[in-house]
């Protein structure tokens, strides 16, 4: 195990938060920017991923005028205190509970059609302060807060996405990687990613909150430029929009056994650096893919 | 010199050690012991590290715990393949020799088990929130798993598997129709479980029985007889039996505490 020091937390009152990268205040136990506990050991595997901490039981988020609390553990709820003006959009169905006094609204954005044929929320919500609302989804997890400094991203999984603060645009975009298979006569695609990744990008000139519910235990690394890593396509959570996405697919070695090769091939997320990536443990059980005949491009290797 | 015995899996570890050397279970935490004789698996500590072989495992995370593995070279692991999580893209996969593919094919188990060879790395998870639970294997022991529930194993592990006997059993056990078998020859090896939820394991002794959900079971000594039995549950004009599985000494039981069906079952 590789552990090193919260940076400072003893010795100066600002310091680099390691999960936000943004300049915090080290005199608290959490960091008002993301919520990650400032007073902690970082977990670091050898193999270099971080384990994101999961945000401490009741710590609050600054955003604008407004605050998040982060509270549970288990399956958190993030708890908002909306200043009047300030609001947060979010998908319908992770509404937990809401002030009396909250507005509330639909917030559309987007093609009717392809959000619909895409399985992602037709409408999303926004409520706007003064008042609160609380969110949460329906999986032991963690709440991932990424504040985004102006002008810059984020690439995230379909479906992860838990609420974005109003400085937040939040587009969609046509997955990077796709096969298409044919059994017959029929021809399909398919997405390990989903059809679509979420694009979050905070305007200019104003920075955004994006909160992300990741199910099970969340791993972070930073990709050197040209560094690729092979990871479950279903396990795959955020990226920099630096990072590029690619396929590669591994045939196990199988003493010259067809069904060996053909139906155990995995097929991979490559990702590839510079930028950070993060990975959550709990992925769903990955799709075979037999009948390939085209793709985005996708490598390959048979042992 | 003074040795720490850890209480898991009684290997002898060196004085001042937090986490054993060979199963990664705290040995600074007392043992939770039911009333009634359930010992808790122990929960490893976020990136615990142990040794199997010359290759290390690194357990990452808590709620759905991470088996990071460090190859050496001429070390490998057996696993089912959808439960690789990534790998570095040096390390060789192959299929793991193992007959009776028809069989377990009609069993709605994997056609095939996947092996991967060192040097390099390679990390596995399951699908829902859990625990990982390290069984040490001495020579010349046989363990009896959940079907889908091994995360991986070491190459000095033999994997099989047992049809589960009796139409009764298969039809109302709640298991599956066949079960994973882990044996050891001359050299000891190591498996690794994801149970969903906590994990606890009881010792029973010869004769010894106790009726455990047939979704709840994750592992067993071999020398555990397993057997679907019937209850009689009456609710008012209708008699609707519900099975069980009864387990009979000697040998460890174990079990886990979230037992619905998931979607990978």
């Amino acid at each position: 195990m590789t552990t090193t020091p919260a940076p400072g937390a003893a010795q100066a009152t600002t310091y680099v938060c390691r999960y936000c990268r943004l300049p915090s205040d080290a005199s608290g136990t959490s960091c008002p920017s993301c919520g990650a506990p400032v007073d902690v050991r970082a977990a670091v595997s050898d193999s270099g991923w971080v384990e994101q901490p999961a945000v401490r039981d009741m710590a609050k988020i600054q955003f604008g005028q407004s605050y998040c609390q982060v509270e549970g553990t288990l399956v958190p709820t993030a708890d908002f205190g909306l200043a009047p003006g300030d609001g947060v959009i979010y998908s319908h169905h992770t509404l937990l509970w809401a002030g009396t006094g909250t507005h509330l609204e639909a917030w559309s954005q987007g093609s009717f059609f392809t959000r619909t044929y895409a399985g992602m929320p037709l409408v999303l919500m926004r409520a706007s302060g003064p008042g609160h609302v609380a969110l949460s989804e329906d999986r032991p997890g963690e709440v991932i807060v990424l504040p985004i400094p102006p002008g810059r991203g984020f690439l995230v999984r379909e479906h992860a996405f838990l609420a974005a603060s109003d400085g937040v645009d939040y587009t969609w975009q046509n997955a990077p990687v796709w096969l298409q298979t044919r059994s017959g006569d029929d021809t399909e695609y398919e997405y390990p990613i989903g059809p679509y990744i979420d694009l979050f990008v905070a305007r200019s000139g104003r920075p955004g909150l994006l909160l992300l519910h990741s199910p099970g235990n969340l791993f972070v690394r930073d990709l050197t430029p040209g560094q690729a890593i092979l990871v479950q396509p279903g396990a795959w959570v955020y990226a920099d929009t630096s990072v590029s996405f690619g396929l590669h697919a591994e045939y196990p070695a199988s003493g010259g056994f067809l069904w060996g090769s053909y139906e155990y091939r995995t097929v991979w997320l490559r990702l590839q650096g510079p930028g950070r990536v993060a990975v959550r443990s709990i992925f769903e059980k990955p799709e075979r893919y037999s009948g390939l005949v085209a793709s985005s491009g996708m490598t390959s290797h048979r042992w | 010199m003074e040795r720490l015995e850890c209480q898991w899996c009684h290997a002898q570890n060196p004085p001042e050690t937090r986490s054993c050397e060979h199963c990664g279970a705290p040995l600074d935490r007392a043992n939770l012991v039911s009333d009634s004789g359930w010992r808790e698996a122990p929960r490893l500590r976020d990136m615990a590290k142990f040794q199997f072989s010359n290759s290390t495992c690194q357990v990452e995370g808590e709620l759905v715990p991470v088996a990071e593995i460090n190859l050496s070279p001429g070390d490998g692991v057996i696993f089912e393949h959808h439960t690789m999580l990534w790998k570095d893209e040096s390390v060789p996969v192959g299929v793991y020799p193992l007959g009776g593919g028809l069989k377990r094919s009609l069993g709605g188990m994997p056609y095939v088990v996947t092996q991967a060879g060192g040097p390099g790395r390679i990390a596995f998870s399951r699908d829902a929130a859990g625990e990982i639970v390290t069984l040490v294997l001495h020579p010349s022991m046989e363990l009896d798993a959940r079907e889908h529930a091994f995360l991986a194993a070491s190459h000095s592990v033999r994997y099989s598997f047992e049809r589960i006997k009796g139409l009764t059993n298969i039809l109302h056990g709640g298991s599956g129709m066949y079960l994973d078998r882990f044996v050891t020859a001359g050299e000891p090896g190591i498996v690794l479980l994801h149970g969903y939820g906590n994990v606890f394991e009881r010792a029973l002794g010869p004769g010894e029985k106790i009726l455990v959900e047939p979704g709840g079971y994750l592992y067993k000594d071999s020398s555990v007889n397993m057997q679907a039995v019937q209850l009689n549950v009456r609710t008012g004009l209708f008699s609707r039996g519900m099975y069980m599985a009864e387990m009979t000494g000697p040998g460890r039981v174990g079990i886990q505490s979230m037992y619905h069906h998931h979607a990978s079952e």
